[in-house]
């Protein structure tokens, strides 16, 4: 017996398993879904439709305005930390002589 | 509705508005949807509920849904995912519960038929062993017969992987079920 054919006796034998549609429960399910698609949006959900994508681009701008000014924080530290260093005279004494080290 | 021609004319009259249009289409697939949402979900109520959803979702963005293909697979892709979605979010919500008292699993296996017998219940539950995208890849396949494409279809995986995960869950099943299938000649 070859590997398709134990599939073969597999499908057969699982047979039982398969879903078998029961007509009242197919006619219940098919009104549900022609309910839901025939019923009229409601004012709730027709101002959360228009305000789900208002939302999400508010956000979007925020996070990209956040994001923004954090890398904008983080260049003016390093530059602010970097004229800190080429500001800093340092007074070296040696021998009695004071030396005045720049950048 | 076999005639793809009338398929086709139903889609646009419901994309011109005409809701009733929409019940020949969910007539002749609800019942390989709800099929399909119970090889993922294994529990018929959830199954009916995903079916549902999947319907009125598909309605509500059949413009977008391309004229003259089939209804078929697009429906079978939206159940699918929906029905993944719900079984990721039971295996995180498992994680996370450890005073559950009963398994899931064993209370899905609950509403199987009375009729099924005892072979039937034995690959039931060497199925239920398969990691999950085997599961659902050998449940569509061998209790569902889908085929290896209308399972890539649905699931958006290639057919290779369709096959490849079909291979892997046959050796497990032989594995499982050699004393039923002990006369299987490699």
């Amino acid at each position: 017996m070859s590997e398709d054919r134990f599939f073969e006796r597999l499908r057969n034998d699982a047979a039982p398993l398969r879903y078998e549609p029961e007509p009242f429960a197919m006619t219940r399910l098919s009104a549900r879904i022609r309910e839901r698609i025939e019923t009229p949006p409601t004012i709730a959900g027709l101002l959360a439709a228009w305000f789900r994508p208002l939302g999400a681009a508010l956000a979007a701008v925020a996070l990209a305005a956040t994001i923004g000014i954090t890398v904008a924080n983080n260049r003016a530290e390093e530059v602010a930390v970097g004229n800190a260093y080429s500001s800093t005279n340092v007074d070296v004494s040696v021998a009695g002589d004071s030396y005045r080290v720049a950048d | 509705m076999h005639d793809g021609a009338q398929e086709s004319i139903a889609i646009e009259r419901v994309k011109a508005g005409d809701a009733q249009a929409y019940d020949a289409l969910v007539t002749h697939y609800l019942p390989r949807v709800v099929a399909i949402a119970r090889s993922v979900v294994r529990n018929t109520d959830d199954a009916e509920d995903l079916a549902q959803e999947a319907f009125v979702k598909a309605y509500q963005s059949i413009g977008r849904f391309r004229s003259g293909e089939p209804f078929g697979p697009w429906i079978y892709r939206i159940v699918t995912n929906l029905a993944l979605d719900v079984v990721k979010h039971r295996t995180r919500f498992r994680h996370e519960a450890v005073t559950e008292s009963e398994p899931t699993a064993r209370r899905d296996r609950a509403d199987l038929p009375a009729r099924t017998n005892e072979i039937a219940r034995r690959i039931d539950s060497a199925l239920e062993t398969l990691p999950e995208m085997q599961r659902v890849v050998a449940r569509l396949h061998l209790v569902e017969q889908f085929e290896h494409d209308e399972i890539a279809a649905m699931t958006a995986l290639t057919e290779g992987t369709v096959r490849s995960h079909l291979s892997l869950a046959r050796k497990k099943l032989k594995e499982k079920l050699a004393d039923l299938y002990g006369d299987v000649d490699e």
